[in-house]
């Protein structure tokens, strides 16, 4: 079985989410079959600017084909289409204008998938509201399955992308909360789907002394991991966190990793370490009391779950409510609204040593069962298996939705987008399973 | 804090979450939002402390407000408004020319539109006037509302505290009067009782008014006997301790029998000088007074002790050991 792999960024020094999380898929599917990754020739998700030489090279063992991006993306261009379609009536067109100025618009990259549909069994796309995934998906519809890694913002009520999830073969979605909002906003639900999520490469043993030893770390301290960026909640997470400094455990700290956006208060309680290789990562979480996820919007948070592998609690921005799904799904982790509860969390997951032990045992439980490697292969290979099983039975019959006509394509009659986000379901996906409660068990004493 | 105590690892978040808010609510007494609490730290402190912040009139201005009419448009713009000037020659001379100006163009659509649209101005000024009142005032209805809730919280968490500091003060009193009930022996009539029972009482004096009448007459000329020569030595001692330590009482006589308690009470304000309220009433000062000079400085905790046990108790005492009305400074020193 041949697959392509098709991400607007691909490289082992690019550790964003869905980019991250295809070069995972992508090498761990590379065991089990015939791996190929097309993608572009950028590294900046802001600018979209040709870095990689165009052509075939191997990262990791696996042969990546780059195809240069058409332009840089004009980031006035885009904010005012993004305006246009986000808060604003507007027409089909105006969408197909806003995903071209987003980008990465590579017409060679779309080309190649066209051209060479054959040579590749199945293209898994990831994240469905970049250029390459909705016109490469279109593209090959009958072969392609779709890693969408929607988070809850506005381009998911854009009228492009429903046709998009309706004609791909499979999609595998990051967390039942992302499936509820896809299959509710796009009315998918015939189309097979399953919870998949992402493993890590979560190493044997992870030394807290030797972090603590090479930044000089010796107290207790909560860790952020990740862009320290106000769209990541950080701005929230520094003013929760120096108002309660009086009321927060004694010698508590808060430790930073990753490359700052947001200005960093000056503070003895915070410390920015700066992007940090991922031994040091590692050893920092096995190091923390806890690790502090404090953005809003997340599909799934990697960080996250290497915290619960290696026996860490999580406290979570409730408003984010996959995050907070998955610590209620989890009993891995707790969340805060508002500062009362962030100080009120803190101080329980950071004081109560059973609750924080508890918290972690449960994460490590919940990583493996649910967000091992052997489960995740498995799922992609279950999935992958149902496809060949249907082509080679002819059972699946494939539907093109029609393109609209010219005139309807200029109709300014499509809702803003923020109208439609705001009539989709929220709040985390609570699985009322019989046997997942526990109540005998469960009492706390406060 | 509490510390969580979880005795599995089965843990139930949305509980604890519960659990967590909970604690909150406790601790906030009503569970503002963060919003709510910026606005209500935003709050001026006299604003929140001076009753005059809310206006007495405040409803009726409120209902005036609503039912104001409507000024009259300021500005008026009729037919002959763009012919209009102070200058009769050239009044008359547009006059003159208005039939020529209307062959050119008809005006009057202009017209009509200019003054529909002064009196829409004037109108439209009108309702945002009245919006903007109305806006104030529904701020500082609402800022008073918020105000007031909150006083009333911390009141009621006040009298809360100090219904409890009362009730333990309450059940305290009680545990130390069944303790000193089982302690003192009474026996009438016999020395060893009188000579015990004011010492015990000095300490913890028990609330009852009879006792220095039973406990007096029994020895005549030792413990003043009569009711009236213990009400004298106490107000002497008031008296005393209330302005100057020298002979007060003797100008009321002290010691003679038959003397009124108005008359003590005038002399010991005459000459020891103690706060007004002691002097017109006479004899028997009222509880608060008493407890301030007799014993008020010395123990909280007996202030709420009626005067008259106080006065029953010291008085056998000083009566067997001195004998002398004068006896000023032991007094001050018995204090």
């Amino acid at each position: 079985m041949k697959l392509a792999v098709v991400v607007q960024r691909y490289g082992a020094d690019i550790n964003g989410g869905a980019e991250l999380h295809a070069r995972y898929v992508a090498e761990h599917l590379a065991r089990h079959a015939q791996v190929e990754v097309l993608s572009t020739c950028a590294r900046d998700y802001v600018t979209w600017r040709n870095a990689y030489p165009p052509g075939v090279e191997s990262v990791n063992g696996l042969p990546v084909r780059r195809f240069p991006v058409d332009h840089e993306r004009d980031v006035h261009v885009f904010a005012q289409r993004s305006d246009r379609v986000f808060e604003q009536p507007h027409s089909r067109l105006d969408e197909l204008r806003w995903i071209d100025s987003e980008g990465p618009t590579s017409t060679p990259l779309i080309t190649h998938i066209k051209a060479n549909r054959k040579a590749y069994d199945y293209f898994i796309f990831f994240s469905y509201r970049y250029y390459h995934a909705y016109h490469g998906a279109q593209s090959v519809a009958d072969r392609s399955m779709l890693v969408p890694t929607a988070e809850r913002d506005e381009a998911i009520g854009l009228s492009i992308f429903p046709p998009v999830f309706r004609s791909v073969r499979a999609l595998m979605y990051n967390s039942p909360e992302e499936r509820r909002m896809i299959q509710t906003a796009t009315n998918n639900h015939d189309v097979p789907g399953v919870v998949v999520g992402i493993g890590s490469e979560i190493p044997g043993r992870p030394e807290a002394q030797r972090f603590r030893q090479k930044y000089g770390i010796t107290g207790r301290f909560a860790l952020y991991v990740g862009r320290i960026d106000r769209n990541k909640g950080c701005q929230e997470l520094f003013t929760f966190f120096l108002r309660a400094v009086p009321a927060l455990p004694v010698g508590l700290g808060l430790v930073l990793i990753g490359n700052a956006i947001l200005p960093i208060p000056d503070h003895p309680r915070i410390r920015h370490l700066g992007f940090l290789s991922d031994e040091d990562k590692f050893d920092a979480l096995a190091a923390a009391d806890l690790l502090v996820m404090p953005s809003y919007y997340e599909s799934l948070s990697m960080v996250a779950l290497e915290a619960w592998a290696l026996g860490r609690p999580v406290l979570a921005n409730g408003k984010c409510e996959v995050l907070r799904g998955q610590c209620i799904r989890s009993r891995a982790g707790l969340y805060y609204d508002t500062q009362a509860e962030f100080v009120e969390t803190l101080r329980a997951v950071a004081d109560s040593r059973s609750l924080n032990e508890a918290l972690g045992a449960n994460g490590q439980r919940f990583y493996q069962h649910h967000y091992a490697w052997p489960v995740i292969e498995q799922k992609y290979l279950d999935m992958l298996e149902r496809l060949a099983r249907e082509d080679r039975e002819m059972t699946k019959k494939m539907r093109r939705e029609r393109e609209p006509g010219w005139f309807a394509r200029r109709r300014r009659v499509l809702p803003a987008a923020t109208e439609v986000l705001a009539g989709l379901p929220s709040g985390p996906v609570l699985e009322t399973t019989k046997a997942g409660k526990n109540p005998a068990h469960d009492r706390l004493r406060g | 804090m509490a510390e969580f105590n979880i005795r599995t690892d089965a843990v139930d978040v949305e509980q604890i979450m519960r659990q967590i808010r909970a604690r909150i609510r406790e601790k906030r007494g009503v569970d503002y939002t963060e919003q709510q609490i910026q606005e209500l730290a935003t709050v001026k402190l006299e604003r929140f402390l001076d009753p005059k912040g809310v206006r007495s009139d405040l409803v009726e201005q409120f209902r005036r407000t609503r039912t104001a009419t409507p000024e009259p448009p300021k500005y008026t713009f009729e037919d002959s408004t763009i012919y209009d000037t102070h200058r009769g020659l050239l009044r008359f001379m547009r006059r003159l020319l208005n039939p020529i100006l209307k062959l050119l163009f008809n005006p009057n659509p202009l017209i009509h539109v200019i003054h529909t649209q002064a009196q829409i101005n004037s109108l439209y000024a009108q309702q945002f006037r009245v919006r903007d009142e109305l806006d104030a005032l529904y701020y500082e209805v609402i800022h008073n509302l918020v105000l007031e809730l909150t006083r009333l919280g911390i009141e009621n968490k006040n009298l809360k505290m100090r219904l409890e500091s009362l009730a333990s003060r309450l059940d305290f009193d009680e545990r130390r009067s069944r303790a000193l009930e089982g302690v003192v022996q009474y026996r009438s009539g016999t020395a060893a009782a009188r000579e015990e029972r004011p010492r015990v009482m000095e300490s913890a004096p028990l609330p009852v008014e009879g006792l220095s009448a039973a406990a007096a007459p029994s020895t005549p000329g030792t413990l003043g006997t009569a009711d009236g020569t213990a009400r004298r030595r106490r107000r002497r001692r008031r008296g005393r301790r209330g302005g100057a330590g020298h002979a007060p009482g003797a100008g009321a006589s002290p010691g003679t029998p038959g003397t009124t308690p108005e008359a003590g009470g005038a002399a010991g304000a005459g000459t020891g000088g103690p706060a007004p309220d002691d002097a017109p009433g006479g004899g028997m000062p009222t509880a608060a007074a008493t407890q301030g000079r007799s014993n008020g400085p010395m123990d909280n905790a007996a202030s709420s002790v009626p005067l008259n046990i106080d006065v029953a108790e010291r008085g056998p005492q000083r009566g067997s050991r001195v004998g002398d009305p004068d006896e000023g400074p032991d007094d001050t020193s018995d204090l």
